[in-house]
């Protein structure tokens, strides 16, 4: 069953098609990969996926369910959760207060009994300062706790974007670009956290430019380019496609 | 209603409209290239005022010259205001602090730098009214219908200051790089352009274009050291209703707001301003744009 | 571990250092008996209630230039309560307070809508169509305001013939306020606020619905404003739209970026304070008094842009070697 299909999505920016007449489909339990050059219009679709942008045409459709027109925050309450290219984090806090705060559709206590700081509120806040611990220890951040974001080096922002994407409890997760800038062990490091997050059960739509990591990693692999899909299917397919190797030829990379 | 006051009112409306417009624009100037909300704007504006005066009427200077010179000192000003304190804070607070922040202080020391202008020109020149007797005081006719040659001249001069920014921001390298900052920094620096020159000259175009209003228009109406603070409202207003960000929006605003409030004014006196605040608030309860501006954040 | 044993140290000698504080402001009108005095603190104290809805709002990413408007609304509301409808204070404040919250909800959905600059200037706007139909419209008296407010009935054996037991109903007020501000930051709600102020599109990512949170920061800041309102009305016994424009709102955001504005109400306290007396203290011309002030938000933008407290705290976690756990800087 596909966890997320997306049908003739189309975006337009000033004229222009940023993405254009875009089809594909995720299955539960499975690494997607979404390449293509620069500008193809990969991080304009994941914005189309998780509700910052709406489309000018198509359909996104997750676990069933029509997703096309709900604003972000609706999207991230359905179980998508994402990444960003940059690092979007809360530059002022700490690490562990980053994942922590990240942590909303989880309260079961409603918002008033929290102003009340009822001994339950309390009990559910200690739960969840426990599983922000776990998500920090999971990605190797565990010792970072008490750093400010803004200080950490820019592998570390990486990860820590995804340990805030992972305190959503997402069943999809949108990754954007989480290797780039990283160092091979720093790389490695990644793909293995990505692997174990594929294994907790989460499905996984995949960024990258990364190729060894995006061959090694996904199971199957769609490509964009000037906004338009090119070509899809499994890593070896892809590899010996030659429209998707001209694409990459023809353009500069970053 | 006689067709002579009708037209009577829609020139009152559109030379109100013309003193909105170039403030505006000055202010949207500003705001799009630099991200600063300047409340020190209606100041620029009355020091455009006072130093036409000190120019043209203590010093007896040509009207025109003077008007030059006037506008040269507000992109002095303007220049010094951004070197002195906005450049600072600008760099101080970069593109990682998050908007509020970045907002809020550059918003606080535009409120500062008011504070310092108005009341530093309250003291230096007075509490009192200057007034200017007319340059243009001839009047034109039209069968029933008289004009005074002084608005019409206003508002000409406007559309040729709109025209002229049209050419600079579209047609020219330097506008073409204002747009591209204004747009986004980092391509900006990608392409060799230096984001602060830039940052000075937008300041200094926004501020020297509000002198221009207040130089134009001091002739006309009195001369007061809270004539900044007074407008700023009206000056804000247009811009909301125009679109924060939109050029055509402003010259549209500022024409509907001008004749709202010079048709308002003759019906209802007083209260008509509170009335079109209103009602504009009201419009943007629908189209939150402004009638053609983009909602920027 | 080291680092709960140093918070669990400073949090007691924050808790002894806030209770001498505490003890002194309430033994204060005993000591002090000149009515001037106890006038300005009495202001002060509303100032810093002023100073503590533009933090909230701040904390939740927005910025206010109209809390003069809801403050105006609230001492206007509860004047023609008392005055036309013969209530008596005790029904006005919380009334008025209602009535306040409710426009705040009303103005609000529309203008949160638009959060950042534009937020800003319809605030702005929106303080100034408040003052102005205060002052056009006959019914809420004119330029020339209100007059005859009563004071507040006989609360047992309390009588409010003197500044003294003013200076303890605002007190009183001032710190319900703060401890109903300070549960609501130090809950999930507040963390959703700072969320949303450090990065909205992230905060968006989590689930949070930007608009609703927004709008409750916007509603409960203006009801402690128009709270304030009432009581000044009370206080004073007349009103006029003058009391609520003019520099009114400016002077709020002052006191919350002069006290430090990570402090959302220590901030606007030691600002509020300051601003209150020092004026005074100086002795400084009164047309001298804007430039000052002028001077004065530039040099703090420029250099304390933390606030006196921020400031202080930069000092402090300097001198230590460890990195506090769990505190936000500047």
């Amino acid at each position: 069953m596909a966890l997320l299909e997306i049908r003739n999505l189309k975006k337009y920016f000033s004229g222009l098609a940023a993405v254009n007449d875009v089809g594909f489909s995720v299955n539960d339990g499975e690494i997607v990969g979404l390449i293509g050059p620069n500008g193809a219009g990969k991080t304009t679709l994941f914005n189309l996926i998780s509700g910052f942008h709406p489309p000018d045409q198509g359909k996104v459709i997750f676990a069933g369910e029509d997703i096309t027109a709900l604003r972000a925050d609706q999207v991230a309450r359905k179980g998508i959760g994402r990444t960003f290219q940059a690092s979007t984090l809360f530059m002022q806090s700490t690490v562990f207060s980053n994942v922590f705060s990240a942590f909303y559709r989880q309260y079961r206590q409603p918002g008033w009994k929290a102003f009340l700081h009822t001994p339950k509120v309390k009990r559910e806040e200690q739960a969840i300062r426990k599983a922000a611990m776990d998500i920090l220890e999971f990605m190797g951040l565990a010792a970072l706790g008490g750093e400010l974001a803004t200080n950490l080096p820019h592998g570390h922002q990486r990860a820590l974007g995804i340990c805030i994407a992972l305190a959503t409890e997402p069943r999809l997760l949108l990754l954007d670009e989480p290797l780039t800038g990283m160092n091979p062990s720093e790389t490695m490091e990644i793909v293995r956290k990505i692997r174990q997050i594929q294994e907790k059960g989460i499905t996984i739509l995949l960024v990258e430019h990364n190729m060894r990591a995006v061959m090694d990693l996904c199971d199957r692999i769609t490509v964009l380019n000037y906004g338009r899909k090119i070509a899809e299917g499994t890593p070896e397919r892809i590899r010996k496609n030659r429209e998707v190797t001209e694409a990459y030829l023809g353009r500069e990379e970053a | 209603m006689t067709t002579a006051l009708f037209i009577q009112l829609v020139v009152n409306g559109l030379v109100k409209g013309s003193t909105f417009i170039l403030i505006v624009l000055g202010l949207d100037i500003i705001l799009r290239g630099t991200k600063i909300l300047n409340f020190a704007h209606g100041q620029f504006y009355m020091l455009g005022a006072y130093t036409l005066f000190m120019f043209c009427r203590l010093w007896h200077v040509n009207f025109l010259l003077s008007l030059v010179l006037s506008g040269l000192a507000l992109v002095l000003v303007g220049a010094l205001s951004y070197l002195s304190v906005f450049g600072v804070v600008q760099r101080r607070f970069t593109a990682t602090t998050p908007f509020t922040y970045r907002l809020l202080m550059s918003a606080m020391a535009s409120v500062g730098l008011m504070l310092i202008l108005q009341q530093g020109t309250l003291i230096a020149f007075g509490t009192a009214e200057r007034g200017m007797p007319s340059i243009f005081p001839q009047i034109i006719t039209f069968g029933d219908v008289r004009l005074s040659l002084e608005k019409i001249l206003i508002i000409l001069f406007s559309m040729f200051i709109c025209f002229g920014l049209y050419l600079l921001m579209y047609k020219t390298k330097l506008g073409l790089a204002m747009r591209t900052v204004s747009f986004d920094p980092e391509i900006a620096s990608l392409q060799g352009i230096n984001s602060f020159w830039i940052f000075m000259i937008c300041f200094a175009l926004g501020s020297a274009l509000a002198g221009v209003a207040g130089g134009v228009i001091a002739p006309v109406f009195a001369v007061t050291p809270t004539m900044g603070t007074h407008i700023i409202f009206t000056a804000f207003l247009v811009l909301l209703v125009g679109g924060i960000g939109s050029y055509k929006g402003a010259i549209l605003g500022g024409v509907l707001v001008g004749l709202a409030l010079s048709f308002g004014f003759h019906f209802l006196g007083g209260i008509s301003e509170l009335f079109v605040f209103v009602f504009v608030i009201i419009i943007l309860i629908f189209k939150p744009g402004g009638i053609l501006g983009e909602v920027l954040d | 571990m080291g680092k709960s044993l140093i918070n669990r140290k400073m949090s007691k000698n924050r808790l002894i250092f806030g209770g001498m504080v505490l003890a002194a402001l309430v033994l204060l009108p005993l000591a002090v008996k000149n009515a001037y005095m106890l006038h300005l603190f009495i202001m002060a104290f509303i100032g810093i209630v002023l100073g503590m809805t533009f933090s909230m709002l701040f904390s939740a990413g927005l910025i206010t230039l109209g809390a003069g408007a809801f403050y105006a609304i609230g001492a206007y509301g509860s004047t023609l309560l008392s005055t036309r409808l013969g209530l008596s204070f005790w029904a006005a404040l919380p009334l008025s307070t209602l009535i306040t919250g409710i426009v705040a909800l009303a103005i609000g959905s529309i203008i949160v809508r638009h959060p950042g600059m534009a937020f800003t200037i319809i605030s702005l706007l929106f303080a100034h169509v408040v003052i102005q139909a205060a002052g056009q419209i006959e019914f809420f008296g004119g330029w020339g305001g209100i007059i005859g407010v009563e004071r507040p009935d006989p609360l047992g054996p309390i009588q409010f013939t003197t500044k003294t037991s003013f200076y303890y109903l605002i007190l009183f007020l001032l710190l319900l306020t703060a401890l109903v501000f300070h549960a609501l930051y130090t809950s999930r709600i507040g963390r959703i606020w700072r969320a949303i102020k450090l990065s909205p599109p992230l905060a968006e990512t989590l689930g949070i619905n930007l608009y609703r949170y927004r709008l409750l920061a916007f509603v409960i800041a203006s009801s402690a404003a128009g709270m304030a309102g009432s009581f000044y009305a009370h206080y004073f016994q007349m009103i006029t739209p003058e009391a609520f424009g003019g520099w009114l709102s400016i002077y709020i955001q002052l006191y919350a970026v002069l006290g430090g504005l990570e402090f959302y109400i220590l901030g606007p306290a030691i600002g509020a304070v300051i601003m209150t007396f020092v004026p005074e203290y100086l002795r400084i011309a009164k047309e001298m008094e804007p430039i000052i002030t002028g001077v004065f938000l530039l040099v703090i933008i420029l250099f304390f842009s933390g606030g006196i407290l921020g400031t202080l705290q930069r000092f402090w976690t300097a001198k230590k070697t460890s990195v506090l756990s769990g505190k936000e800087q500047l």
